[in-house]
């Protein structure tokens, strides 16, 4: 049990249980998940759900940040997903600001409501 | 430059996948989630068969499987699902198999941080907001859902669009990163151990190999050591300079996740955190200053609302209780 701990967390050297794993593997979860994240952003109807599918697509950013990180074995994704995170607080910070003042407008959260912005 | 997966194999993965999300996306009157679930997990099984043909020879790592099943299965379910408070939970799900697989890539320090920030901060505002911004039910159908939640927009074109950009993405990296293995000769290694000169102190001192008036050479201002060669210069009290070799190397002499991500945010890119503050200063005021904004109803919400009221009304005389208004407030109160 310890070996495994040891093994599959150790910092300096290849785990062996990476070993069939390439960084493809974590570029297509990553990839699968930004798709997702886009159809429900473009088909769901709810301005929340519609936030949420952006933070799945920045999620989606993160693993393909951090598997690029493992590969290069330095530090700078993992920076750069630091910034992720930040970006994604102000973005929710803001966007659920604007949710909840669209909602007190119009009693509803249908995106469709807001139609005649479209010009 | 041969390919970790072959086409042929990814795209049919891609339109089966595609084929699922279709299927279990919210729509008018019955939900076929089941059968469209179980049709997009066989598409990612296809590509993943086909990513483990690749290296036959090697254990697959179950891990990654295990983690990333659960990651796009539960991010399918936020999509997926018509009751946005639920979405919200599964993506926390999302956030939490994500962090197995930073853990995977032995990223511990974001691994944890993004549990703590994404699933304890982001998402809980999610849920208050959820729950400040819905309408409240109505009397005689308590239940029901909303209609902008139970039917997608357009859901074919959608899905044909994303599933055709995942196709496109992911067999040009299948043939771009062919040769990416992990290579350890790439590493630019424990660099940053070169600045720190108490830990590797300390840690050649409870090791023994750095003797009680022994110092290490400084050049430039930096420790005089090869992390990749794993050699160190150490000045001895006569002054001649003697190499600890890499058998003598410490096996604790390395950096640990965190301080490797500390010295990279720090000593290499100072300036990305004094962004990261501006950018979360600003949003601050952004949302005080449309927090403190008076709006109003427009014309036909109001007259929405009033039915509202009204139905509320009515369920008063039933004995039912209706929508809460302050006392002394609103002409609508309930006269106990």
């Amino acid at each position: 049990m310890t070996a495994l701990f040891t093994a599959t967390l150790a910092q300096g050297e290849l785990p062996n249980v990476m070993s069939g794993v390439t960084l493809y593997h974590f570029l297509f979860t990553s990839a699968a998940m930004f798709v997702i994240g886009l159809i429900g952003f473009l088909t769901r109807r709810n301005l929340i759900i519609m936030f949420l599918c952006t933070e799945l697509m920045f999620q989606a950013a993160g693993i393909a940040l951090i598997a690029f990180s493992r590969f290069w074995m330095n530090h700078t994704g993992e920076t750069f997903v630091i910034f992720v995170l930040t970006v994604a607080a102000a973005e929710a910070a803001m966007a659920l600001a604007l949710v909840v003042l669209l909602f007190r407008r119009k009693e509803t959260l249908d995106s469709s409501a807001w139609r005649e912005m479209k010009g | 430059m041969p390919q970790v997966l072959s086409p042929i194999l990814l795209y049919i993965g891609c339109a089966v996948g595609a084929i699922g999300v279709i299927l279990s996306l919210p729509r008018a009157r019955f939900s076929l989630f089941p059968i469209g679930s179980l049709i997009a997990a066989a598409g990612v099984g296809v590509v993943w068969i086909g990513l483990g043909a690749t290296y036959p020879d090697k254990i697959p790592n179950y891990h990654y499987y295990i983690f990333s099943a659960i990651a796009l299965g539960a991010s399918l379910r936020v999509i997926t699902h018509p009751r946005p408070v639920y979405a919200a939970l599964y993506f926390i799900l999302t956030i939490l198999a994500s962090a197995g697989l930073y853990l995977i890539l032995s990223a511990e320090f974001m691994s944890f941080a993004l549990i703590i920030v994404y699933a304890g901060a982001i998402l809980i505002t999610y849920i208050f907001v959820i729950m400040l911004a819905t309408e409240s039910p109505s009397e005689e159908q308590p239940d029901v859902l909303n209609e902008y939640d139970r039917v997608s927009r357009e859901p074919v074109m959608a899905t044909l669009a994303g599933f055709i950009l995942l196709a496109a993405l992911s067999s040009m990296l299948a043939s771009g990163s062919a040769g990416l293995r992990f290579d350890p000769a790439k590493a630019s290694g424990d660099r940053g151990l070169e600045v720190m000169t108490k830990k590797v102190e300390r840690i050649l001192r409870d090791a023994g190999q750095l003797g009680n008036k022994e110092t290490i050479l400084v050049e430039n201002g930096k420790l005089a050591m090869d992390v990749k060669a794993r050699t160190i210069k150490i000045v001895q009290p006569s002054g001649e300079v003697r190499t600890l070799t890499s058998g003598e190397w410490p096996e604790a002499l390395r950096l640990s996740n965190t301080e490797g991500v500390a010295h990279a945010l720090i000593v290499e890119h100072p300036g990305s955190i004094e962004i990261a503050g501006v950018i979360l200063l600003l949003a601050m005021l952004g949302a005080v200053v449309l927090a403190r904004k008076k709006v109003d109803m427009d014309e036909q919400a109001k007259a929405q609302a009033a039915a509202r009221e009204k139905s509320s009304e009515a369920g008063d005389e039933l004995g039912i209780e209706g929508r809460y208004s302050p006392p002394g407030v609103g002409e609508g109160g309930s006269p106990s």
